[in-house]
């Protein structure tokens, strides 16, 4: 058989050099310009991004030293790379003879090449750097990502060859190999970033190990358990002043158990600084009419009162002999008494507690009912923020979809005259509320039905403005001619467009000018801002009134569609959670926090969903009511939202469903519900009442999963 | 009554739906609208109640020139104009009756009918209207219950809830078997020669046309190229049949 060495692939060494010295260059060179640069780009950012990430080893990260690391690690790997490619050409050439016996391909490279890296760590990394430097950097992964990028580096050079041996720039070679290495370059740096650590999580299940069962299983807790208590007290006087014999020893009680101490008077056990402890007197404690084999246990009340097992001073628990007494010898321990009630004679409680069995009793147990407490909170957080949601979410629905909006096409003077109208009519509204506030004794004494006669106001003028600012100027400019009428409308509207553009000036020149030539002087050039913002605002609102050739006049809907989407849009991109963290700052921990913040979210993406909703209902009917003479309102009523309405329900209690699930992680960041009890469960590692909290959880979201799948499936 | 002066209609895509249609409804007529599929019939129903926007030309209705009337007049003279579709337009989930009602919010303040109340006086002239087309029984029926029959004549009773003067049906039988096409343009014809209504109504089948329209127009790729009366389209010659429906048609439905 004829000896066929494959043809060499045709290449251009000259390109291959270019881009040996710079990536990408000998693409650029020839002609293929995005490739070049996407390698440089690629080149530079996944070079710059391991520098910078291997360097976070150290505290104080030393980028130099990094760098220097680094650029040898990709040298020496890259003369690996090379080296095992000479073999290859040099095995098959003069081994193998037989093109065919290419044994490893360019997979067997990669996994030679892999081998050689993890074989001969040790000696690349000592070439790189001395010990300490590299103590300095994060060596595994600083080694993976060099040899990628070294692969990277020799991938390009090979690819400049061919791309610049290519006649047709059309027909360029595949990316794949470089955009494989790319990905195993990422995830090496993601190793590292993410401290992604498999061997760990298993070396150290024995830690979560024993917490499963308690997690798992935890409703011991979630009960009460009936236990009957006998605490006998005997008073004891420490220090014991010269001459004091202290309060009196107990009498034995012919009837109920007793203990009694002597002597009733002593010396407080001292526990000095290098560990050593003298214990206190000794005190003997005879007891009776104790329940005979059963334990009973000693414990030490300091003057405040608060009790401790006393240490190293004696037998603590005791076993009651056949007749229901016992007799033992305790030292006093140390107890350290606060300065400030040090004066007086200190009077401590020798405490002796007999527990009977714990028996089991089908009452909750109060930490289970907190739970519950947590769970409905949750349930009801959920709840509110879905019901305020819908109240928001409906009406914004219909401006955010475009079947309803885009047909609304205004005249410019209709549309200025109710723009002026609203604005008159709101200001009537909140001139009207400030009227009126008073009579009802304040904002202070009736904060809601202000709040509501406000809104009421505030809307209904508004909503009349509105209308009737439209029509007036409408009939008023009717008889003017079009031009005419076009330039009082806009001059209007650039009248009335100075009033924000004023203060529009005035934001910025105390926001954004301030920061940047310092709050005196921007204070200086207020005014003047303030006036050229309205002489701005204004002239922009008067080119956009005469500039609009629209023969119908200005696609007001249009507009508003887009305002509305792009708001919605914004809201709704940042989690409820991430809300929370504001509203607790401004309205505290609790629930209240938790609930405005799902609150928020919930009108965003249910108005997003509610709109999708109306762009997809059959625009038949709604075409046959307009026909009728229909005002857009009716035909809303009568031909969308009866359309509607299923979809409606189906994505509310769908929201539902997703609220509770999201207000059970709310009280994480101290938004209320079960949420918050877990989070502070898990700190003082009550790892069954945390297990009760999971349960709970789960229980509820699970149900109301199921519940709100087979509602919505009755619905669509 | 009705009067198209040189309208030209360019959808937003650059379509040239209607290319210069002018002619006249008289008062009283039942007028056929003809044309194959595309020819543009559909459009020219929607500019006359202007649910499109004609490009260019007038129409005039009852002497006044409607083409640039602004909301509130124009929903005055839409309440005058009743429509009936092809594809029936009901609000499926809602009952017949709320359909047939929806015919009357012209007339009604809008206020109150936002609440789904109409005065007495328009629910009784709903069951008039339903008794006229046939199903005063289905009153209470979801609309989406109904077979396509009936929910033409629930078409054809919202319609008649507007007192319209002229009805505009675009194709009002074209998803329906032939007999109940002849129950359903029964109606109104009965409509035309009782109450007086115009009615201007585009048909495929030319042996409907035929039977129930006074006057004729057909449409081709948007121009008008026919107009006649009853007798032309009898006598209508194999020569001018392809000048409307075009080199390859056949006289299929036509006797
Ligand atoms: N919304 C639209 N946008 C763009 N072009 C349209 C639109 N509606 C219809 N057209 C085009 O306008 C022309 C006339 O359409 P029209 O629906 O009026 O015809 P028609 O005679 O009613 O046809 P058919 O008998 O199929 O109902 C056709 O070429 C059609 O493709
Ligand atoms: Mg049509």
């Amino acid at each position: 058989m004829a000896n066929h060495l494959p043809a060499a692939p045709k290449g251009s060494p000259l390109h291959a050099i270019l881009s040996l010295i710079v990536p990408g260059l000998g693409q650029f060179v020839a002609r293929a310009r995005s490739r070049g640069l996407t390698i440089l780009a690629s080149v530079l950012i996944l070079g710059g991004l391991s520098i910078w990430t291997i360097a976070q080893e150290a505290r104080f990260p030393n980028y130099e030293l990094s760098f220097s690391i680094y650029v040898k690690l990709v040298l020496e790997t890259g003369f690996l790379l090379v080296f095992l490619l000479s073999l290859r050409y040099l095995l098959t050439k003069f081994v193998f003879r037989d093109p065919a016996a290419e044994a490893f391909g360019t997979y067997g490279i990669a996994i030679l090449f892999f081998l050689a890296l993890i074989l001969a760590q040790e000696p690349i990394l000592s070439m790189a750097g001395r010990p300490e430097d590299l103590a300095q950097v994060y060596t595994g992964t600083a080694l993976y990502s060099a040899a990628a990028l070294a692969a990277l580096w020799f991938w390009q050079v090979i690819d400049a060859g061919r791309v610049g041996a290519l006649a047709d720039e059309n027909k360029l070679p595949s990316m794949a190999g470089a955009i494989l290495i790319m990905c195993l370059l990422i995830f090496a740096l993601g190793y590292n970033i993410t401290d992604f650590d498999l061997p760990k999580a298993i070396r150290e299940y024995k830690d979560i190990s024993i917490l499963f069962p308690r997690i798992l299983w935890p409703w011991k807790e979630a009960f009460a358990y009936d236990q009957e208590v006998v605490e006998e007290f005997q008073l004891i006087q420490a220090p014991c002043p010269e001459g004091e014999s202290g309060p009196p020893s107990n009498e034995p009680d012919p009837d109920e158990p007793w203990i009694s101490a002597t002597p009733t008077c002593g010396e407080i056990g001292v526990r000095d600084l290098s560990g050593g402890f003298a214990p206190g007197t000794e005190l003997t404690i005879t007891g009776g009419n104790f329940t005979p084999g059963m334990e009973v246990h000693i414990l030490w009340k300091n003057p405040i009162g608060n009790p401790f097992v006393p240490r190293g001073v004696g037998e603590t628990d005791i076993t009651i002999d056949e007749n229901g007494e016992f007799t033992t010898k305790l030292s006093i321990p140390s107890v350290v008494i606060p300065e400030s009630t040090a004066a007086g004679a200190q009077i401590h409680t020798l405490v002796v507690r007999e527990e009977s069995e714990e028996v089991f009793s089908l009452r909750l147990s109060d930490e289970m009912k907190l739970a519950l407490v947590g769970i409905l909170e949750t349930i009801m957080i959920g709840l509110m923020a879905t019901f305020f949601g819908i109240l928001l979410a409906f009406p914004l629905s219909f401006l955010a979809a475009r079947n309803l909006m885009a047909p609304i096409v205004l005249p410019l003077q209709d549309l200025v005259g109710s723009i002026a109208g609203l604005a008159i009519g709101i200001l009537l509204g909140a001139f009207a509320t400030g009227q009126i506030a008073p009579i009802l004794g304040g904002l202070e004494q009736a904060p809601i039905p202000i709040f509501l006669i406000a809104l009421l106001l505030v809307i209904t003028l508004g909503t009349l403005g509105f209308q009737w600012g439209g029509r007036l100027l409408g009939s008023l400019l009717k008889n003017l001619g079009t031009n005419a009428s076009r330039i009082i409308s806009a001059l209007i509207l650039g009248a009335m467009l100075a009033v924000p553009g004023y203060y529009l000036g005035q934001a910025f020149s105390r926001g954004a000018l301030s920061i940047v030539v310092g709050e005196e002087r921007a204070a200086a050039s207020e005014v003047l801002l303030a006036y050229a913002g309205a002489v701005v605002v204004a002239l922009l609102g008067i080119s956009f009134g005469l500039l609009n050739r629209n023969p119908r006049g200005i696609p007001f809907g249009s507009l508003i569609y887009a305002i509305t989407r792009t708001i919605l849009n914004i809201v709704r991109a940042i989690e409820a959670i991430v809300y929370v963290v504001i509203f607790v700052i401004w309205v505290g921990l609790g629930p209240f926090a938790g609930t405005i913040a799902l609150t928020l979210h919930t009108i965003a993406s249910l108005a997003k969903q509610y709109s999708e909703a109306i762009e997809s209902i059959d625009p038949g009917p709604l075409e046959a009511v307009n026909a009728t003479g229909a005002t857009r309102l009716q035909t809303i009523v009568y031909a969308v939202v009866p359309q509607v309405v299923p979809y409606f329900i189906s994505f509310t209690i769908y929201r539902w469903d997703i609220n509770v699930r999201m207000s059970t992680v709310l009280g994480l960041v101290g938004g209320g519900g079960i949420g918050f009890l877990l989070i502070q469960w898990q700190r003082l590692y009550q790892w069954e009442l945390v297990g009760i909290s999971l349960w709970l959880i789960a229980i509820t979201v699970a149900t109301l999963d199921y519940v709100s799948s087979e509602i919505r499936k009755r619905y669509v | 009554m009705l009067k198209v002066e040189h309208l030209t209609m360019v959808y937003p895509d650059g379509t040239i739906a209607l290319r210069d249609v002018s002619f006249e409804v008289r008062k009283g007529e039942f007028m056929g609208v003809i044309g194959l599929s595309g020819s543009g019939k559909s459009t020219l129903l929607r500019c006359i109640n202007r649910l499109l926007e004609p490009t260019e030309g007038k129409i005039i209705w009852q002497g006044r020139d409607i083409t640039h009337v602004e909301e509130a007049e124009l929903r005055a003279v839409r309440r005058e104009i009743g429509m009936v579709f092809q594809q029936f337009n009901l609000v499926k989930r809602s009952s017949v009756m709320t359909n047939v009602l929806s015919g009357r919010l012209g007339y009604t303040p809008p206020s109150w009918s936002l609440i789904n109340r109409f005065s007495r006086k328009d629910r009784e002239r709903a069951v008039t209207a339903l008794k006229r087309v046939g199903i005063p029984d289905k009153a209470n029926n979801r609309a989406d219950e109904l077979s396509g029959g009936q929910q033409q004549r629930v078409g054809i009773a919202r319609a008649l809830m507007q007192e319209p003067k002229i009805i505009l049906a675009d194709e009002p039988v074209a998803s329906l078997d032939p007999v109940l096409a002849h129950s359903i343009l029964g109606h109104l014809e009965d409509l035309n020669k009782e109450d007086k209504i115009t009615v201007l109504c585009s048909l495929h089948f030319l042996d409907l046309v035929q039977r129930y329209c006074t006057r004729v127009i057909g449409l081709r790729e948007g121009r008008l190229v026919f107009e006649g009366g009853k007798e032309d389209i009898g006598q209508l010659s194999d020569k001018r049949f392809k000048e409307i429906y075009g080199e390859e048609a056949q006289r299929l439905g036509a006797r």
